[in-house]
């Protein structure tokens, strides 16, 4: 390392532990003067740099950072105070909006049409298959196939809004209802029970059949559901009829 | 929950003892950086800010004050990227003997500070990184983006601009 490196260097990094630097300084007196020199102003120069902080300036930064956190837990907490909020609305709206779906369904409507017609469960005499066939086609309902077997009543109804066929027949012994709702469209078969009443809902030809009873098996539903699917639908039901 | 509330706090620790260790030699960072006193308050705070809310990012506390400076320095570009005006130039020639000695002769700190004052912020800062962060050219080079040969030349320039001013100073007082 010669003068003009060391001088170099030195003006880069008077603080350097490089062991070439040191070695040309103790080799070198002119150098080891500059490095003298150069040492004094570098302390000159920190002595400069070391400018007063203000007072309390760590103190404001940490409350700077406690205001800024508190402020965003804040906006989160109200975040979600917002989404807890829409949440009750959305589950409350939807509550209400299911229960009053659920007091217009056709089970809770043909429940609630049992009382008015509750003297027709103890008829025991079969009625002609002609006076049926009338009643559904008072409905607009043409009969495709036999009648079940031992109808005692025929009548036609308002369940709720729908214009229906309330007819009864015997299974086994029990009164089974059926109500058939011309043009009530439903998706699917929903079976249910309430208020003494168990049944099915099933969605046949152009509407609706919905069959219940009061202590009735299983099999006589089954057997009521048949009996006036047959009668609704005819011997091919619907997959046939459509063809 | 205990685990997070822990967390919690040895984040805040953690954050504490940063801003109770490096908040004074930040602040004469940044006070070098825009010679404003105010405005040094301000990065300072926008500094420390932003470190706490990337605190997870630092996994070394020895790190800590090479991190926030590269912080600081981010933060004051963005305030005064349009507000520079460094156009003097100055060559890069080794002074005579006589300019070489005039710094240590010639002035007290308020001296230097003044002629520190008047440096272009591109000798400025890197003068800063080494004489305040304690930053090596290699650990300045890797923080500006620059080959360390370049930073070399810079605070070689930086000093002799320095001493040049105070020179300059010296002379005018007859104290050379």
């Amino acid at each position: 390392m010669d003068c003009l490196q060391f001088r170099r260097q030195l003006m880069a990094e008077p603080r350097s532990h490089d062991p070439q630097l040191l070695a040309h300084r103790e080799e070198c007196p002119a150098c080891q003067a500059f490095w003298l020199r150069t040492q004094h102003f570098e302390d000159q120069l920190e002595q400069a740099m070391d400018v007063p902080v203000p007072a309390g300036l760590a103190d404001r930064i940490l409350l700077a950072q406690a205001t800024d956190a508190r402020r965003r837990q804040m906006v989160r907490r109200r975040g979600w105070l917002a989404v807890a909020a829409s949440i009750l609305i959305a589950v409350g709206g939807g509550t209400v909006m299911w229960r009053q779906a659920q007091s217009h369904s056709l089970p809770v409507l043909a429940v609630a049409h049992m009382p008015k017609e509750i003297s027709a469960l103890a008829l025991t005499a079969a009625i002609p298959d002609s006076m049926v066939t009338e009643g559904f086609a008072e409905r607009g309902t043409t009969m495709r196939g036999p009648m079940p077997l031992h109808v005692t009543y025929v009548h036609d109804c308002q369940v709720g809004p729908y214009r229906a066929v309330h007819v009864v027949s015997r299974v086994d012994g029990q009164p089974v209802v059926a109500l058939y709702m011309p043009g009530k469209m439903t998706d699917k078969p929903e079976h249910f029970s309430r208020g003494g009443w168990t049944g099915r809902e099933i969605p046949l030809n152009d509407g609706t059949l919905v069959v219940l009873a009061q202590h009735a098996s299983p099999d006589a539903l089954d057997q009521a559901e048949a009996g006036w699917r047959m009668a609704i639908d005819g011997p091919g039901g619907p997959s046939l009829t459509s063809i | 929950m205990p685990p997070v509330h822990k967390d919690v706090n040895s984040k805040q620790r953690q954050y504490e003892a940063m801003v109770r260790a490096w908040s004074a030699d930040l602040y004469r960072f940044a006070f070098w950086l825009c010679r404003n006193e105010a405005l040094a308050q301000d990065l300072v705070q926008e500094t420390f800010l932003r470190a706490w809310k990337n605190l997870d990012a630092l996994r070394d506390a020895e790190l800590a004050k090479p991190w926030l400076i590269t912080i600081l320095r981010r933060e004051h570009a963005r305030l005064y990227e349009r507000k520079r005006f460094d156009t003097v130039e100055l060559d890069d020639t080794v002074p005579e003997d006589t300019a070489w000695a005039s710094p240590e002769r010639s002035g007290d700190a308020a001296h230097v500070r003044d002629a520190m004052m008047k440096l272009p912020n591109k000798y400025r800062e890197p003068l800063a990184m080494q004489v305040l962060g304690g930053m090596s050219c290699d650990e300045i080079a890797a923080a500006t983006e620059q080959q360390p040969g370049a930073v070399m030349t810079q605070l070689f320039r930086a000093r002799q601009r320095l001493k040049s001013l105070l020179g300059g100073r010296a002379a005018a007082e007859g104290a050379l």
